[in-house]
This record gives structure tokens, sequence and C-alpha cells, in this order.
């Protein structure tokens, strides 16, 4: 009746007419599997260190950040130099709104998501008009501009100091409960991005997104509604970086621009994307680990790491193989993925 | 079927095109010839809707589609090749083709692998199903301009413009792409305007022949008159040859 049956590649169980087989060769193991169940078991290791799952949490985010800008630099064709600038907006939304009329994080999401996609449709026509360059310095300088506007309301915005306060979205009696909890929704966070754009990506608008990324004007020849389709990508990944904002605020509870709009916060993103795998989504996620740790980790050098920190960046630009990133590591060459190429400057 | 009628663009001062008119028919073949830059490739921009036309108008079956965006005229069935090839560098032959496939017309319920399906079936049409999971930036020339023929035929074009695919190709290989698209044509009822540099392959190509030069439409007619008449031979080999003939 019950028959368990070893080969070489698999275990074969079969139960009366069910047949169950478990591929035990590595190389067929399904790879994302893996990859979630490490990022699930890693705080058992380091949930003594509060500071290392704090680092964490940070890197969850950072990749819940560049993956969404990794789908827009694809689907608009346009290398956006400003992601932090949706950040930025849906957080202060959610913090304003959670401080001055009480809103439960609910509706500061809500609220988030409403505003930080009006913004976005409002500016989406950049996409149209701004070519390659000009597109970055413009998505560079928006950012920054409202950098200055939290400074100068700065009894709204509190530009230097930030907002404090804000209600958190869950609260153990335990502090390392409060930790792990956050670390976990992170997660789960950057994982459903991850989930919702890598299935934007594979279906049939990735392929009408990747004719865009290559060539605008053949794409739009052969049908492709390049229009349509660069408007929803630029406001789709920025409403998504808006409730990582969103996020920030309810977790940390202190939010402050000057921590998140600055170019410093910008390069870190990019940093991620380029050296995680050229806007290849996954590459995002060893990305963003990997900035974290050299990041925290260069910290003990003291001030120097404001040095330090570029030549490290630049060391692995160079360094890694096929200017593909991390992925490129791994990456084995599949091509009916499709592996982004990058443009700045297009005409 | 199109009807072009008395079309000008002008880049600055320069008339690429100027107070140009002629028509096809359903099913012709009409070749479109000139020296260079006489405006063709301008022509078969203002027709694709890459550039809008100054003055004049463009039909195509029926409906004005002369300040139409690109995607709404190859959606209505106007399909195109490049001179030179411009292939999605990145992307395999195949899933470029889909994506004529998937966004040539309206298709709101095809998944990927149908248009995969259908794209391999242009593939193999022109003989590159073996290159379908090749980078679109490993084809050989021949390769690449019948890749440009299957992602247009994938958008199910009513008319087919080509622009110069004999440019580059051997003999052998031009001999092939000749027979392709003859049985293009005649498989998917396709009517074509076609620009060619080679006289010999437009002459028994062509039903019709369209001379353009400085932008100006110099004579129009069966490969016979055309071959036959004094203004073209002046136009290509000057005016001592004419007076000899």
């Amino acid at each position: 009746m019950v028959n368990l049956e070893f080969r070489r590649d698999r275990v074969l169980f079969r139960w009366g007419d069910q047949k169950y087989e478990w591929v035990i060769e590595p190389r067929y193991w399904r790879n994302p599997a893996i990859g979630v169940a490490l990022l699930a078991i890693l705080p058992i290791f380091v949930a003594p260190y509060p500071h290392i799952l704090t680092m964490i949490t940070t890197a969850n985010l950072y990749a819940a950040i560049a993956i969404p800008l990794s789908l827009q630099i694809i689907g608009t064709a346009r290398l956006n130099f400003g992601p932090q600038l949706y950040l930025g907006i849906g957080g202060y939304t959610a913090a304003l709104l959670n401080l001055h009329f009480g809103l439960s994080p609910v509706f500061t999401l809500l609220a988030a998501i409403l505003v930080c996609g009006g913004i976005a449709l409002l500016l989406s026509p950049t996409t149209w008009i701004a070519k390659g360059l000009y597109f970055s310095l413009i998505t560079l300088i928006l950012p920054l501009t409202f950098l200055d506007v939290t400074f100068i309301y700065g009894d709204i915005f509190r530009g230097e100091v930030g907002l404090v306060g804000m209600s958190p979205l869950l609260s153990f009696k335990k502090v390392t409960w409060n930790y792990l909890a956050y670390f976990y929704l992170s997660l789960l966070l950057m994982l459903v991005y991850l989930w919702v754009c890598d299935k934007i990506v594979r279906s049939r608008f990735g392929v009408s997104m990747a004719a865009i990324n290559e060539n605008e004007d053949v794409a739009r020849m052969m049908g492709v509604q390049v229009d349509r389709y660069k408007v929803f990508y630029y406001v789709f990944p920025s409403i998504l970086s808006g409730i990582v904002g969103w996020f920030i605020v309810h977790t940390f509870r202190t939010f402050a621009g000057v921590t998140y709009l600055p170019l410093e916060f910008m390069t870190k993103i990019l940093i991620i994307v380029i050296v995680g795998g050229r806007a290849f989504l996954y590459g995002a996620i060893p990305g963003a680990y990997l900035i974290s740790i050299v990041e925290d980790s260069l910290r003990a050098f003291g001030p120097i790491n404001y040095v330090l920190f570029p030549l490290v960046l630049i060391a692995l630009i160079v360094f890694l193989p096929r200017g593909e990133g991390l992925w490129g590591l791994y990456h084995k060459r599949h091509h009916r993925d499709y592996y982004p190429a990058l443009h700045v400057r297009r005409d | 079927m199109l009807r072009v009628a008395n079309v000008s663009k002008r880049f600055g001062g320069l008339y690429a095109v100027s107070d140009v008119s002629f028509s096809l028919n359903e099913g012709e073949v009409i070749g479109l010839i000139g020296p260079n830059g006489a405006g063709k490739t301008t022509m078969l921009n203002l027709i694709c809707g890459v550039y809008q036309a100054d003055a004049g108008a463009i039909e195509f079956l029926g409906q004005n589609i002369t300040a139409m965006p690109s995607n709404r005229i190859c959606r209505l069935g106007v399909s195109r090749t490049y001179q030179i090839p411009q292939p999605f560098q990145a992307m395999t032959a195949l899933s470029g083709v889909a994506v004529g496939v998937i966004n040539g017309k309206k298709r709101p319920h095809m998944s990927l692998s149908d248009a995969a399906l259908e794209a391999s079936y242009y593939l193999e049409f022109v003989g590159l199903f073996a290159k379908r999971d090749t980078l679109a930036r490993h084809l050989t020339l021949y390769e690449l301009r019948m890749l440009e023929l299957a992602r247009a035929l994938a958008t199910t074009p009513k008319l087919l413009l080509i622009d110069e695919v004999m440019a580059g190709l051997n003999p052998a290989e031009s001999s092939q792409a000749l027979e392709m698209i003859w049985s293009a044509q005649e498989q998917f009822g396709i009517t074509i305007l076609w620009i060619e540099h080679v006289m010999k392959i437009i002459m028994s190509a062509a039903q019709r022949i369209v001379v353009l030069q400085y932008g100006k439409k110099i004579a129009e007619g069966t490969p016979q008159e055309i071959a036959a008449n004094p203004i073209i031979i002046e136009a290509y080999l000057g005016g001592r040859y004419a007076k000899a003939e």
C-alpha cells in the first residue's frame, strides 16, 4: 500500500494510486523557496543581537524600495535618480495624519497610497517628455526640493529633528518580540513586492515592458501602448515605495526627511539595484543585504567610513563579473529571463 | 487601401518629402525607389506615424491616419521593417516576436505562453525556429532581417512596409529573403510597399513603381514604363546617359 522508493535523484512515495516525488538533486530545488526559508530562519541565529536584527530589517526595507525601482527602471526605460521621493511623501503623509488627526495605521496606509498615487500621476508625464539623462536630472532634483520644503516649513515637517511618537503597528511586552515581529513584517512586505513585481515581469506585460526598455520607438511601432504603460510603471512602483515610507513610520516610530531624502540614501538604493544585478528583481535582495552589512561593519571605523563606503561600492561594481552584479554570480544564462540592459543616455 | 495625398514634410528648410501622392490597392506590391536622400524612408516614417506630415493627408482603409500615434496605426494593420535592423538586443528571438503577437491587435486574454506559441509559428515561417532562444544581439544580419520580418508579420498586418531588406545580404541570402517575402504575401494576403535599391529585384517583384527624387514624385508606372522613362534614367545615371538612349 505505502511504498517508499529511493532513486538517484529523487524519492518516490506511493500511497494507493497517488504518487508523490521529491527531487533531492540540489539543482532541481526550487531556489526561491530555499531563499525564503533561509531568510525566515535567519532571526533564530541573530535574535539575541537586536542590533543585527534591526540591520536586516533595514536591509529588507532597502530591498522593498529597490524591487519596485527596478520595475520602474525597466518599465519606463529611464533611470530614476530619486526613488526616495515617494518614500518621503508616503512617510510624511502617514506620520502627519497619525500625529495631528490620530488616524490609525490602516487609514494612514490608504492616505499614503492615495497621496503617492496622486502625486505620481501628476508627475508621470515627465516619462513622456524627458528623455534619458533629463529624466534622471528631474527625478534627482525632486527629493532634494522636498527636503528643502521640510526645512522651510519646519514647524510642520520638523525637517532637522524628525517626527516622533507615531502609533506602532504592533506592540508586544517584550522588546525582542517587537524586533522579531518587525523583521518578519518587513520580510513579508519585501516578499510580497517581489512576488507582485515578478508576476508582472513574467507575464505578457513583462514582455512588452522589456520591449519598451530595449527600444521605445520600435515597441510603439509594434503596437505597444508605450505611453499608457509608462504611466503605470511610474505610478505603481511609486505607490509601492510610498508604502515602505508608511511602514517605516509605524515601525521605527520616527521619521525625518533628513534621513531618507538626501542624495546619500538615493545612492544606497541605486547601488543596491546595480550591484544586486542590474535591475534584475531578485538581485535587489542580495544587494540590499550586502550593502547593509557593509554599511554596518564600516561604522566601526568611525568617520572614515564615509570614505571607505564608496570605495567598497566602486570595487564591487568593477570586480563583479560581466557587469551583472551579485545576481550575475549565481545567474545561469537562462535566455528566457530578460536580463535588462540599462542605458542612462538614450536619444 | 492606402491613399497618400499631397503629403509634405520638412526638416528645417529642407523638404524631405514634398507634395507626394500615390495610392495602393489591396494585394498589390508597390516599389518605392529613388536615389539616396530622395525621401523614401521619410515617406515610410510618415505612413507609420514616426513623423507627422506638415501638409497633406494619409488615409488607410478609409481612416485618416495622418496624426495618429504609431501604436494605433499598427493596430489598424500597418507594419514595417527597418533598413538598419533594430532588434530588441537583450531579448530572445521568440520573445521579440511575442511582443508583436501580444500588442499587434487587441488580444486582452492572450497569455504569454499562447503568445509564444503563435510567435514560434512566425519564427518557423521565416526559418528561425532553431534560434528562438538566442538573444537578438547574437544573430547575423540575415537572421536579424528575418527576425524583423517575423516581428512585422506577428502584428498581423494588412499592409507591410519593407525598407531595403536586401541591403548587405549576399546573392544567396537575398534570393532566400525574396522567396520569404513572396510566400508571406501569398500566405497572409498582405499588401506590400517596398523600398529597394537593388533594381533587378524590385523590377521583377513590383507591379507598380513610384519614383522619388529630392522629395518629389517624378514618375509612377509599371516596371517596363519606369525602365524606359528618360527622366528616371537621368535621375539615376545623369543627363548624358539619358540622351545616349
